[in-house]
């Protein structure tokens, strides 16, 4: 195999041979220390969030990409391709700049006009001195109840937006709460506080791809729908109540129902 | 459905639908059983030597290097579905190159564990490497196949880390994007060493000076065998794919692949079986006429010894060859599922009978005056190590299926958008 070994001659058939096979090998291992390389790359330029972001959307069914727009009643059908990330959209003047027309049934949680809701189930509620409050929306409360633990990170930390920036467990489940925004964590509360974390963004914040306005009682109608048709029985046709409100601690009400799927769908979970 | 009848859900990708985990276990127990016998078996082979099995000195190539040229060429479904995606950019079949991966790797790694199992002494299989032969078309079959199971683990850790747990570890999901990158120039790689050990296999018998019936001429070292092997695996390789998806969709009820994956794949399979078809009839004709007169053999001589009969020569080209490129190549069968099926089981039974014959029938014929026809069984134990080879395939695939995403759906975003 190498000069130093017995058996190699200094032949055409041998040296050719020998070059191709080490060619192909060197090929193969470039190839895996180039991943890793970018693997490390990745993760000291603090893109690794978005890209496992990306990664998790490019997952979810097409029924839970749905644009903002269409939940606000602007267009009748489009599914997002920009990973919710409305500040990078193209489209976005064009289609915000249309009426909306969101639905008009009554919705079945509480939600507030001065919040701004992210897809995950959080709200942001910008504070007077430059921090933003991150709170879970009361369809996840609802949801969850009261958790069993709360995993927060440490002031000081910094999170990544659409990054994970807490974990909670229920009845056994791992919760992954996505982060609506980028910055450090200046404190955090807990199911008590009516809040989880103040965040101090790394800059002026470009929040345009959180929800507001009639796009809230849109989304929140169609996660109404797609929570119903998910814990309904297995042999049950498809049926929606029309009207009533979310009831809580719905996790321990409803044990037996596919709560993998369910909480994997609400916070945006693979 | 619900998790008390599911309680692997949390590994299944969300929105899969898959058989309750008792179900599960079920299937697998008897292919668990057949392996841990396949086990038992090697086991004895390796601890006591080949007198386990019924080879001996005269007939050295028995069940297992027939299996492991089968398993090979039916593994090459792998790398050509990868050279056709990455390389002539055959987007339609991406959905099925998951499976393709899981494929060849079971095939490959399958083969290469029965021909340790064959050569025995494990302990020094590194000499092969160390001191190589590079005049031996073995040698060149080693190097290569071993560098594309490399290759084929390596492409495989991609839709490892597709799991849904896995995909959970940022670093994990973050290197698989990674990767996923860089998966065309292991594809290139895997093609170009695919090419090689799939033709040395072929070459290796077209080499064989002392063994006329196997004995073929060729272009500079290559003898035709070489270029025969390439042409069979690469035409059998996605007809075998779309008869292991056929089988995962009869077993799971679902249907995991559009027609038009299996249109494909069937014209592709079905145009290079024509190719093969005409090259291996011309090369047939030439050994018949030219290379066995002369060295001493009349052209029915192999054909004599029964059950070798010239039965098998025409089966190999016509039923098995000629016919099955039809099937997937005519509009009118290659539309219905039953007739693309059909043709694509012909396909790899034909090239199971090459191989089979390449491995078996050349041994078995007697080349000296002095030399009589031998006879071959398997023992139970090469029986069971194939078996357990088998065993093996089916339960990485089923595994992959329940837990992996092996076949995906271009799932595109929704670009027409409507004011209404």
């Amino acid at each position: 195999m190498f000069p130093w070994i017995d058996g190699f001659h200094w032949t055409a058939t041998h040296i050719i041979f020998l070059s191709l096979f080490f060619s192909a090998v060197l090929v193969i291992l470039s190839t895996v220390v180039s991943a890793i390389w970018h693997v490390f790359s990745d993760f000291r330029a603090h893109r690794a969030a978005e890209m496992c972001w990306h990664g998790n959307f490019e997952e979810l069914p097409e029924g839970e990409r749905r644009c903002r727009h269409q939940l606000a009643g602007r267009v009748a059908s489009r599914t997002c391709d920009n990973a919710f990330d409305c500040r990078s959209c193209v489209n976005y003047p064009r289609f915000a700049s249309l009426p909306a027309n969101a639905p008009t049934k009554s919705v079945a949680v509480k939600y507030s006009d001065k919040l701004l809701y992210h897809r995950g189930h959080t709200w942001v509620r910008p504070e007077w001195d430059g921090t933003y409050s991150v709170g879970l929306d009361e369809f996840a409360t609802h949801l969850i109840g009261r958790p069993d633990s709360v995993k927060l990170p440490s002031p000081c930390d910094d999170i990544e937006g659409e990054g994970i920036a807490w974990r909670m467990t229920k009845n056994g489940h791992e919760i992954r709460v996505r982060s609506p925004l980028s910055g450090t964590v200046i404190s955090t509360g807990g199911p008590d506080s009516g809040w989880y974390l103040k965040i101090l963004p790394y800059g002026p914040p470009n929040l345009r791809h959180l929800l507001s306005g009639p796009e809230v009682p849109g989304w929140l109608a169609a996660e109404t729908d797609r929570l119903q048709l998910q814990i309904s029985a297995p042999r049950a046709g498809p049926c929606l109540a029309d009207g009533g409100t979310l009831m809580p601690d719905l996790m321990d009400a409803e044990p037996k129902a596919d709560w993998d799927t369910v909480l994997a769908s609400t916070f945006l979970d693979s | 459905m619900s998790e008390t009848l599911l309680i692997d859900r949390r590994w299944i990708a969300r929105g899969a639908e898959r058989a309750s985990t008792a179900r599960f276990l079920l299937w697998l127990a008897p292919w668990v059983f057949l392996l841990l016998l396949g086990i038992y078996a090697a086991g004895l082979c390796l601890y006591y030597g080949l007198n386990q099995t019924n080879m001996d000195n005269r007939f050295a190539f028995g069940m297992w290097i027939f299996a492991d040229l089968a398993i090979i060429a039916m593994g090459a479904g792998a790398f050509f579905t990868g050279f056709l995606v990455y390389i002539l950019k055959q987007e339609d079949l991406k959905p099925v190159l998951n499976s393709a991966v899981v494929v060849g790797l079971t095939c490959y790694s399958g083969a290469v564990a029965v021909l340790m199992v064959d050569v025995g002494q494990p302990l020094r299989a590194w000499f092969t490497f160390w001191y190589p032969n590079t005049h031996s078309m073995l040698t060149e079959v080693t190097f290569c196949i071993s560098c594309y199971l490399l290759v084929l683990v390596l492409e495989y850790i991609p839709v490892l880390l597709r799991n849904r747990q896995l995909h959970k570890i940022p670093s994990f999901l973050v290197f698989e994007h990674q990767f996923h990158k860089l998966v065309p120039v292991l594809a290139g790689v895997g093609a170009f060493l695919s090419f090689f050990h799939q033709g040395s296999l072929g070459g290796l018998y077209g080499v064989l000076r002392g063994r006329p019936f196997a004995y073929r001429q060729g272009f500079a070292i290559w003898p035709s065998t070489f270029f025969l092997f390439v042409l069979s695996a690469v035409a059998v390789g996605p007809s075998f794919l779309m008869l292991v998806t056929a089988a995962a969709e009869k077993v799971t009820g679902r249907r995991l692949v559009q027609p038009s994956v299996f249109r494909k794949l069937g014209f592709i399979s079905g145009v290079l079986l024509a190719v093969y078809v005409a090259a291996k009839a011309i090369d047939t004709y030439v050994w018949l006429n030219i290379t066995s007169p002369a060295v001493g053999f009349g052209p029915w001589d192999f054909y004599s010894y029964k059950p070798f009969s010239s039965g098998l020569l025409f089966a190999a080209i016509v039923p098995l060859g000629l016919l099955p490129a039809l099937l997937l190549i005519m509009p009118f069968t290659a539309r219905k599922r039953g007739w693309l099926l059909c043709g694509a089981a012909l396909a790899c039974g034909g090239v199971l009978l090459n191989r089979f014959v390449l491995t078996v029938q050349t041994l078995a014929l007697p080349t000296l005056s002095f030399d009589e026809f031998l006879q071959y069984t398997p023992s139970w134990q090469e029986v069971a190590t194939f078996g357990g080879v088998i065993a093996y395939g089916v339960i990485v695939y089923s595994l992959s299926y329940r837990y992996l995403p092996l076949f995906e759906s271009s799932k595109g975003a929704d670009k027409n958008v409507s004011l209404d």
